[in-house]
């Protein structure tokens, strides 16, 4: 087998197997998917959101319960396989760690894309407003993938302290921001009908957030976990 | 005990009578502005605070980077210093830059790209205090502290771009100038000062980050004797 493929099956083997343990297990997507539904509550209750306010601020909302949802997820990730030391069993594995690092990206944006999917219909139906539009999911998968590369990375280190995952959330949101930003801004101009030129600089910032925090993880993935 | 280096003594000295030498030029040598009053005179220690912990972020970012491929501690040492000496310069710049605010913008905050960013960057490296502190070893807190520090400073200039993104496509209420732009009208005692300043506080923070990372290293003796 060629070195490529031998590192793509790696990938796929790592991401073949956190799908079949979320199929066998549903204890991760569901989760999430409660709690960020229980944010849009609470904050439409934190804020006394009135209808009219409401359609201006569905973008914002979005992207905060699926932030907040994700952090779920990705310690989840990383603390199963610090159960029965799994962890170690890959590490040993003859295989870059990169591709450990890939494979749970994948697996990690899997989950939080499944959630905002399933959330669109609900906020659409909550804040009537139609949100099924082809860019929005665009976004989505942007965000979401620059959000879960750097959220992987992050994880794998917060892992490693004694306070284990209580400490991703403060690692995470802060560098986090400038994703949220631009994913937050080009969702509100797509579901105000703005044309594509308006938001357009916003798309290729997520996507210069995408190579940069995947890139971060390439080159640091190994080295958090080395012992 | 490791004895003081010649050239650190002579740095404090040079500190210790420029620093009130650059307060002497700034309050008697540079004409009172003619708008904003006295209350102007905070701009060069400001903006020479501010770009001390830029300058120090950036150096923990490379000492990190130094520290991965080598592996010596005192690359983090300094590294560590360098995060903590800047995160209180930033703090002196965010202060002051209140101070200023209040008679000028009439608020002691605006979410203006400036303030924000300075304020994330406070987080960010406030958190990797709490990562550092919830470690055990000093090889992981180095190893880790290393990717985190490089890390954030490469997200600091995407919060930054990304909120300046978001100001220009909306109407800005208060003139994006705001305290960098009177640098261009400067009269040229005004330049002076200013220049000396910056040049002041570049010296106080190698001065400062020195001492620290001295200091450092007497804390890893005195933990590797004390067991």
């Amino acid at each position: 087998m060629n070195p490529i493929r031998a590192y793509l099956s790696a990938v796929w083997n790592i991401l073949r197997k956190d799908l079949q343990v979320e199929w066998r297990g549903r204890q991760g997507v569901p989760v999430m998917l409660v709690f960020a539904l229980l944010v849009v509550f609470l904050f439409n209750f934190a804020l006394q959101l009135s209808p009219d306010l409401q359609a201006g601020l569905s973008a914002g909302l979005l992207w905060v319960s699926l932030a907040f949802a994700s952090t779920l997820g990705l310690n989840r990730s990383v603390s199963l396989e610090q159960e029965n030391k799994a962890m170690d069993g890959m590490l040993m594995a003859p295989v870059d760690r990169s591709a450990i690092y890939f494979g749970k990206v994948l697996s990690n944006f899997s989950f939080t894309f499944l959630v905002g999917l399933v959330l669109l219909p609900v906020f659409s139906l909550f804040y009537q407003q139609n949100m099924f539009k082809l860019m929005l999911v665009l976004v989505m998968v942007l965000g979401l993938g620059a959000y879960t590369s750097l959220g992987t990375l992050l994880a794998a280190l917060s892992i490693q302290t004694r306070t284990r995952d209580v400490l991703l959330p403060v690692l995470l949101y802060p560098l986090a921001l400038p994703i949220l930003i631009a994913a937050v801004e080009a969702s509100r101009s797509i579901l105000a009908g703005q044309p594509v030129a308006d938001y357009q600089s916003w798309m290729t910032f997520l996507l210069a957030c995408n190579i940069l925090f995947t890139a971060a993880g390439l080159m640091f993935f190994e080295t958090i976990l080395e012992e | 005990m490791t004895k003081k280096p010649k050239l650190l003594r002579f740095l404090d000295i040079l500190c210790l009578i420029l620093v009130p030498g650059a307060l002497v030029l700034i309050l008697f040598f540079t004409p009172t502005e003619r708008v904003m009053g006295s209350v102007q005179k905070v701009f060069y220690f400001h903006v020479s605070a501010a770009w001390a912990g830029m300058l120090s972020f950036l150096l923990a970012a490379v000492a990190g980077g130094i520290y991965l491929s080598t592996r010596k501690q005192k690359w983090d040492w300094l590294s560590l210093s360098a995060i903590e000496v800047g995160l209180v310069f930033g703090l002196i710049a965010i202060l002051s830059g209140m101070i200023w605010a209040q008679p000028i913008w009439n608020t002691w905050w605006v979410w203006d790209p400036r303030l924000t960013t300075t304020a994330i960057m406070e987080l960010i490296y406030l958190a990797y205090f709490i990562l550092r502190s919830s470690l055990n070893t000093p090889e992981s807190r180095a190893r880790l502290g290393a990717v985190y520090a490089i890390v954030s400073a490469a997200t600091v200039p995407l919060t930054f771009f990304s909120i300046r993104l978001f100001r220009t496509i909306h109407p800005v209420v208060i003139a994006a100038g705001g305290s960098g732009g009177s640098a261009f009208n400067m009269t040229p005692r005004m330049l002076l000062a200013f220049f000396v300043s910056l040049f002041v506080f570049t010296l106080m923070l190698i001065d400062l980050v020195w001492h620290r990372s001295q200091l450092a290293e007497l804390q890893a003796i005195n933990q590797g004797e004390g067991g």
